[in-house]
Parts: C-alpha cells; structure tokens; sequence
C-alpha cells in the first residue's frame, strides 16, 4: 500500500516525494552532554523501532525543501493522527 | 497455494512438551537460531534448550531471502566469518543427512565505472589476503561467464568489467531451515511454534526467566535472534535500543526458463542481484522502500525498476513476466555489519541481530559462534569486533563501502 504524507505546506503527497529523517527524539543535547560516548551513541545511532505508532521526521525532498514530523503506524504503513490522539 | 499433507507425510522434526526450564532459551525459529540450538548440542552438549517461534519456523528472513552466499566482503573482520560459513554448507548436507542444495556456481559483480573497478581491486585484494578465490574480469569475461549480458555501450550504465568469486553461489534456505530443525531436535532441543515471547525476566542483573504466551520459562540464557523483531523487541522487553533501522526488503522471481544465467549476477549502479533458481526461475531482488515499517508489502514501483534493471543488464529477458513477488524484513545497522554481543546489559541475554541483508548467507557459522558465546559466557574471538559497544566507540566498519551496497540512502 503507498505511503501518502501530509507535508504542512503542500498537504498529502506521494510518500516517495520524501525523505525520511528518522524517528523524533526530542530536542538535540547540548553540546557538553554530546561529549559523553554514550549520549553521543544514544542520540544519533540508537533507535527504539516501534512496531506501531511512532513520531518522525520527513523531508520534503522533491517539493517544498520543509522539514516535519507526522505519526505513522509502522506496521500498517499509514499516517496517523498524531498528538491529538494522544500519541 | 498451500496442499494438504499426504496421510502418509512424516515431520522432520519432533513436536516436544513445554517444559518451565531450560538452560538456554532461543527467541526466533529463523536460520540463527536453530543454528544456534544446533551447535550448542553439537559442539557443546547442551540440549536442554528451547527455541521460541511465534509464528512457525521460518516465517521471517529465513525463507525470504534470496538464498545467495558468498564471501567476498569488504572488511577484514567480516570477510572470516563469511569464508568459514560458504565452508560449512558441504558439512552440513552432509552431517544433517538433508540435501541443502548447496550449488557454488559463483557470483559475478558488475562494474559500470572506472572508480567501480578501483574498488574491486581493492575487494579482490581482502578476499585474497584472507585465501576466498576472487578476481577482476574484463567485460569480455564477463560475455563468457554470462552470456546474456549486453557489454554494449548501449545500456544507460555499460559494463566495465567485473568481480568474479567462483566458491559462492545459492543454497536453498527452506532445505537450511527444515534440516536444522530435523538435527537440532533429533539432539533433543525443543522447537515451539506459535509461541510468543512477552517478557525477560531479571533479577540483581541476572537474567532468570523469559515469559512466554504458553507460560514462564526459568533460564539463564537467552539469545535474542528475532532477525528484523530484534530491535522492537529488544525495545519492548528491556527497554534498550539499537542502533537498528527496519526496512522492508523486496524480491521477486520470473516464470521459469531453459538454464541461461549461469552465476549469481549482481550490481550496486542497477540495485540489482540476479539468479536462476535450479527450477529455472530467475530470483531478483532488489529495493528497500527508505523508510522503517514491519509490512512485508511489495510495491509497483520496485516492480517496474526490477524489470528495468534486468533488461538493461540482460536484453533476452524482455517480455518475461514475474510470477510472485514477496517482501522480507531488514534490520539495518549504520555501517552494515551485525551486532553479536553477550551478557549485556544483563548477563545472560546474548543478541545475534542487525544482519540487514546478509542474515542467510551468515546463519550457520554464526550459531556455531553464538553457541560458543552463549556456552562458555565468553566472547570468540571472531566475534569480538561486532559488539554492540563500536557504536559509542566510533568503530563502525566498513562495509558500507561494499560494492554491492543498496543501503536507504541510495
């Protein structure tokens, strides 16, 4: 089944118009707490890699250049509603 | 189409009572674990262990794959392992009196630059130095070994020659899957099917049991070779991440033909690897749509490139049709090479996880390691550059720099 992904500025666009940013992992540490190996490991290789909703990143990459998150359910490969469901 | 068992069918491997301890517990019924089971009784005498499937052996990369081995990698690290498990194939046909169709017809590895071939050489030289057969051929050779293929200038990526690996070729993964099983439980290990696991028990960093859907098991080993679940589960049980991305890897077969492709063809420009089944299928795998997700699903638009791809290499194929077209799991790694870690973070639990696409042609020499590890709690040395600890160290391999590279961000 085709992604579809709502961009913010050019609403639901063929999924493969994006590209995907990875999973939302809360604001960047600064970078003092970047020097420990392990939060450094932490924030840019470790994954949780849900096996259903998650938050994540998408760039729009053959459109209007606009970074975002949406929810999709990884395990139906659909766009969700996302904080408002309470995700 | 699933046929009904002839009355007569006798199963190759033995249903067992769920027993509430073990001395190992295996989550995953694919090819690692049940090598994995295999070798702890072979190697190790231990068979009091049970391996945990939740849906039925199989299922997953196991038999998804397109059942290509080979050994020419690109690190020195994993280049051994590789060797060590194209040698195995022959003593397992034998040793689990079972026909894995073990069939080293070679693969050839297309160059479509001037910089491609560079790496090649520098490939053939690894391969070489760890003693795995491997060379660069001209296009002219490549015209010999494969026929079909069209060394014209013709093609949008011309082929400027190769990188010919004569030991690899196919095995069939479902024979790999069956005859594991069969020796394994013929050594008394037990296989669970439709079972699922819902928890790790640890205690004082111990840990003590694994709870299942049929019950609680008390052990102090368990290894988690969930294949492309090892990630979520991993998550979901212990809270700890991995540094894992799961994409949906797919691949497809045409209606069978008279013998023409002679060895496993391969190219990273065409995101394309090619082989002809012993049934005269031509098995292609190809893309992995650049996002995570657990569907299986195959897509349309892989369909069309495949078909593209092919006919750029091998212009006869035009007017083929594809028959089936599948979907596996791939549990990526950021430098794609696997995790092989043990008794972290709690002793006891070992993981055999991040293989991507490399799973099967792996599997039987990483149980006999995994076994190793999990029977003696310490680490082989073969195993020892694959922890889980490069990530934070900075000492990511690199295979990415692989010829036959079809990572997400290409």
């Amino acid at each position: 089944m085709a992604l579809t992904i709502t961009c913010p500025i050019c609403g639901a666009r063929n999924g493969y118009e994006f590209r995907y940013g990875g999973e939302e992992k809360g604001p960047k540490p600064d970078e003092a707490a970047l020097r420990s190996p392990e939060a450094w490991c932490d924030y840019i290789h470790f994954n949780r890699c849900k096996a259903g909703a998650q938050e994540e990143w998408w760039f729009h990459r053959d459109g209007c250049g606009a970074w975002f998150t949406i929810h999709r359910d990884t395990v139906t490969n659909r766009e969700i509603p996302g904080k408002e469901a309470g995700i | 189409m699933l046929k009904k068992p002839s009355a007569t069918a006798k199963p190759l491997w033995k249903k067992a009572p769920f027993k509430s301890s073990y001395d190992a517990v295996i989550i995953g019924g694919g090819l690692h674990g049940l090598a994995t089971a295999y070798f702890l009784a072979r190697d190790h005498g231990m068979t009091n262990i049970a391996v945990i499937e939740k849906r039925y052996i199989g299922f997953g990369g196991a038999g998804r794959n397109t059942a290509i081995v080979r050994a020419n990698q690109r690190t020195q690290e994993n280049v051994p392992l590789y060797k060590e498990a194209l040698e195995l194939w022959p003593v397992l046909t034998r040793e689990l009196d079972f026909n894995l169709m073990f069939y080293n017809c070679g693969n050839l590895n297309l160059a479509h630059s001037d910089a491609a071939l560079k790496a090649m050489r520098t490939n053939v030289a690894t391969a070489r130095f760890h003693g795995v057969q491997s060379r660069v051929v001209d296009p002219k050779e490549c015209k010999e070994l494969v026929p079909a293929l069209d060394i014209s200038e013709r093609p949008r990526y011309p082929i400027f020659g190769g990188m010919y690996h004569p030991p690899g070729g196919i095995v069939r993964h479902d024979a790999v899957v069956w005859g594991l099983a069969k020796g394994a439980t013929a050594k008394g290990i037990h296989i669970h099917q439709g079972t699922e696991v819902t928890g790790i028990g640890v205690s004082n960093g111990k840990v003590v049991s694994v709870e299942t859907d049929k019950g609680k098991i008390a052990t102090n080993r368990v290894l988690n070779a969930a294949g492309g679940y090892s990630a979520a589960l991993s998550w979901n049980l212990l809270g700890m991440k991995l540094p894992i991305s799961v994409l949906t890897i797919q691949a497809m077969v045409t209606q069978p033909l008279k013998p023409l492709l002679h060895h496993v063809v391969s190219s990273g420009a065409y995101h394309c690897y090619a082989n002809q089944t012993l049934k005269g299928e031509i098995a292609t795998g190809s893309h992995m749509d650049p996002w995570p997700n657990y569907t299986t699903q195959t897509t349309a638009r892989y369909i069309k490139h495949q078909a593209e791809a092919l006919i750029e290499m091998m212009p006869c194929l035009s007017g083929i049709k594809f028959m089936r077209t599948w979907g596996g799991l791939a549990d990526m790694t950021p430098d794609m090479a696997p995790i092989m870690d043990g008794n972290h973070p709690h002793e006891g639990y070992y993981l055999d996880c991040g293989w991507g696409y490399f799973g099967f042609k792996s599997s039987t020499v990483t149980g006999k390691y995994m076994a190793q590890y999990m029977a003696t709690g310490q680490c082989p040395e073969i195993l020892a550059p694959f922890a889980l600890r490069r990530f934070q160290e900075h000492r990511l391999m690199g295979e990415t720099a692989a010829l036959v590279n079809y990572t997400p961000d290409n």
